[in-house]
């Protein structure tokens, strides 16, 4: 009877170590005055207090939420789109596949610097030569304008990211069974037809997780904001991540941060609930 | 009469023999070796920045270790790690370093949570500390604006870094440039000596792609001025310290309360702000590292740039105007010279409160600033660095160094640089701020309603903001 559980039990008790500790201890924390790196007294909610009533705190929630809603449809989309080809047959898919793999396997610093070099205004290779060289830009440059910046970063993400989730589905296609296509072609069925009564369906459940997944992912960028705005210009690109990481390390507030952690839990929490419940019961996902 | 002549003689050498060995011992009685003796075998950890100068100095880390028997971990990494790293240690009480580099902003939070150990005690004992030493050669304003504070010292200065000013002289000496300089602003055309001058220049060297520039038809679009201009980083430690100070305004008044929409600020502001019109447009997301970036590629006239910065383009084979560049101290501002200020930055490696090994640490730090250890380090780095020390300036090494001038521009800076106060939530102030100021440079806000919005954000950060 116990065996099973035998088995599991240093998996779990890695997972506890490393996962459920740290979550408990920052929420004892988040409860506590924080001087420095020193607990002091029991401070109930008054650091989620703080937390809630900061103006700045909800408006990198606002940025974040506006990121996520810009670069994971896009992603999904593009990445389907081209899953698709993929799946249909294209020339060199040998080479092709492989060389998706290497945005999504690049260090969020080599990212950054490469997008620097792309876009740096002035000098950037895609600034220099097209956009201020055909006039599509002028007196500013994408990650220095407060209008564009975001934008900017979200085409950064969706360049990184498309190809795993083009991957991730193309798999996905590879390992459809065949038996009911063939039954569709013997019906007449059209290809936007199959598409849509067959392939959806059947991907549904492998589409959600590849979606939460980068709803998660993409909540949390961080590394390239850091590198390339800094949050700015003014505060238009400072999304959560980036303003717990501040509240941490440059203000050394952390009281409030502990409870932004906690914060972005829940949120995490609440989303992912809903998100499964609904791939479940409304798509038939999970 | 020879044996009366060689009397004196012996005399007066006996004399110098005796003289000799009396002065010998003491002379000869402080050395690294001796003093670590007591130390010999103690293991220290030491958390310094990496930069070109510093990995220069871990090269002559052995040295010290094999003098005195002391182990020497020094480690070195990057800037926001060093910053995060070490003050979470020095904070938590968890002691893994034994010392730990500190910028002059962090002094106040650090200060204030009493973790950073004087050394007045340890300056004071004379088995430890070199009477070689001369305290009095460490550059100030820097080293007592950083270090000395309610009576107390706080460490010896270890970093020096300086903003200066930098500019193309193949521009500044062409004779048709110089002439139309002239002619439209009635002045001799040369590296800037005030903010207004610079602004000029800026204004004078902005040419659009087709112009002509010395002679040159331009392929693209030139620039008068680039300046950082990236939330964070030091945009607004400059605009601060190089543009504010300079009209005689600053952030916090002198008991440290909020003082950033005072009339002077907001002059400081306004020029710094107007010199965008003439600078790149990309400028909002130039980084410290762009900024020499744009300089060696060739397509700004002028800047404000960290001296360190300058040491990686102005050589051959970084940049195809290596040679050509000139420089001088920070521009001071032409309607209040006497309050002349540049941006600086002045940091040191403090020994931890948690450490269990000062002693040791201590040796370890007073030998890194030590005249013999700065003058092995410069030659190891081929004359390339900032000095501490003031007799540094004088050593052959950087006095024939091929960046002389620019050892020249940042004495002049170091001059007028001084630490940052004291206040335990400046990375907080200075976060506002840089997000505003890059807003009214970019023409969202005027600099009155900016720095308005500043002092209220401010306010809401401090009331009372230095220690």
């Amino acid at each position: 009877m116990l065996f099973p559980y035998a088995l599991i039990a240093p998996a779990l008790l890695a997972l506890v170590a490393v996962a459920l500790v740290p979550f408990l201890y920052t929420v004892w924390l988040s409860a506590h005055e924080m001087q420095y790196a020193r607990v002091g007294d029991f401070a109930g909610l008054a650091n989620y207090r703080a937390l809630l009533g900061s103006a700045r705190f909800w408006h990198s929630v606002w940025i974040s939420t506006l990121f996520i809603a810009l670069a994971v449809p896009l992603e999904f989309a593009l990445g389907l789109l081209g899953a698709l080809v993929l799946h249909r047959g294209v020339r060199l898919r040998a080479i092709l596949v492989p060389v998706l793999f290497v945005p999504s396997m690049m260090a969020p610093i080599v990212v950054a610097i490469l997008w620097k070099i792309m876009l740096a205004g002035s000098w950037g290779l895609l600034s220099y030569n097209v956009l201020e060289r055909f006039g599509l830009l002028e007196g500013t440059s994408v990650l220095a304008s407060p209008d564009l910046a975001l934008y900017a970063l979200v085409a950064i993400d969706v360049w990184q990211w498309t190809p795993f989730v083009m991957l991730a589905l193309f798999a996905g296609l590879q390992s459809l069974p065949a038996t009911p296509y063939r039954a569709a072609a013997v019906d007449g069925a059209t290809a936007w037809q199959t598409f849509r009564r067959l392939t959806v369906p059947l991907m549904t459940p492998l589409m959600a997780v590849v979606v939460l997944l980068r709803l998660i992912d993409a909540f949390k960028v961080f590394d390239t904001i850091f590198l390339l705005t800094g949050g700015g210009p003014g505060s238009s690109t400072e999304s959560v991540s980036l303003f717990a990481y501040k509240t941490v390390f440059d203000f050394w507030d952390l009281g409030t941060a502990t409870a932004c952690a906690v914060v972005i839990w829940v949120m995490f929490f609440v989303f992912s609930n809903v998100f499964y419940q609904a791939a479940r019961r409304l798509l038939g996902a999970f | 009469m020879r044996a009366r002549r060689r009397t004196p003689m012996l005399l007066g050498a006996a004399l110098v023999v005796a003289m000799a060995m009396v002065a010998a011992p003491s002379a000869r009685a402080w050395t690294y070796r001796e003093a670590a003796r007591p130390y010999a075998g103690q293991a220290i950890t030491v958390l310094d920045e990496i930069t070109p100068l510093q990995e220069t100095m871990k090269t002559l880390v052995p040295e010290f270790v094999k003098e005195t028997g002391i182990k020497v971990d020094y480690q070195l990494l990057n800037h926001f790690e060093v910053i995060s790293r070490g003050q979470a240690d020095m904070l938590s009480g968890r002691g893994a370093y034994d010392a730990v580099m500190l910028h002059s902003p962090q002094m106040g939070l650090l200060l204030q949570a009493d973790v950073i150990r004087p050394i007045d005690d340890l300056l004071a004992r004379k088995e430890l500390t070199n009477p070689a030493l001369d305290l009095d050669d460490l550059i100030q304003p820097a080293w007592d604006s950083l270090a000395k504070f309610r009576g107390k010292t706080y460490g010896l200065l270890n970093w020096n870094y300086n903003v200066i000013y930098w500019a193309r002289g193949d521009l500044l000496s062409h004779q048709g440039e110089k002439a139309a300089f002239k002619q439209r602003y009635g002045y001799e055309l040369g590296p800037a000596r005030t903010l207004q001058q610079m602004r000029d220049l800026a204004e004078f060297f902005t040419r659009k792609k087709g112009e002509t520039l010395a002679g040159q038809t331009l392929q693209s679009d030139f620039y008068g001025v680039v300046l950082e201009g990236i939330k964070g980083g030091t945009t607004f430690w400059t605009v601060w310290t190089a543009f504010i100070r300079n009209f005689g305004g600053d952030i916090l008044d002198a008991e440290g309360r909020p003082t950033i929409d005072r009339p002077e600020n907001v002059a400081a502001v306004k020029l710094w702000a107007d010199l965008w019109k003439f600078s790149p447009p990309g400028q909002a997301e130039y980084s410290l590292i762009d900024v020499p970036t744009v300089m060696g590629s060739g397509i700004a006239a002028q800047t404000l740039a960290w001296s360190d910065f300058v040491l990686g383009i102005d050589r051959p084979g970084k940049s195809k105007f290596a040679g050509k560049f000139v420089y001088a101290g920070s521009p001071a501002n032409a309607r209040a010279p006497q309050t002349r200020s540049a941006e600086t930055e002045p940091s040191m490696i403090v020994i931890s409160r948690h450490s269990k090994r000062p002693e040791a640490t201590y040796l370890f730090l007073q030998w890194m600033v030590d005249k013999a250890t700065q003058q092995r380090l410069f030659q190891a780095a081929g004359g390339a660095g900032v000095p501490i020390r003031q007799s540094t300036w004088n050593l052959p090494v950087v006095k024939q160094s091929p960046f002389a001038g620019l050892y020249a521009a940042m004495q002049e800076s170091l001059r007028y640089g001084r630490a940052k106060p004291r206040a335990p939530k400046i990375f907080e102030i200075m976060d506002v701020m840089s997000g505003l100021v890059q807003e009214i440079a970019l023409g969202r806000k005027t600099a009155e309603q900016g720095l308005k919005e500043g002092q209220e954000k401010v306010l809401a950060i401090c009331k009372q903001c230095t220690l």
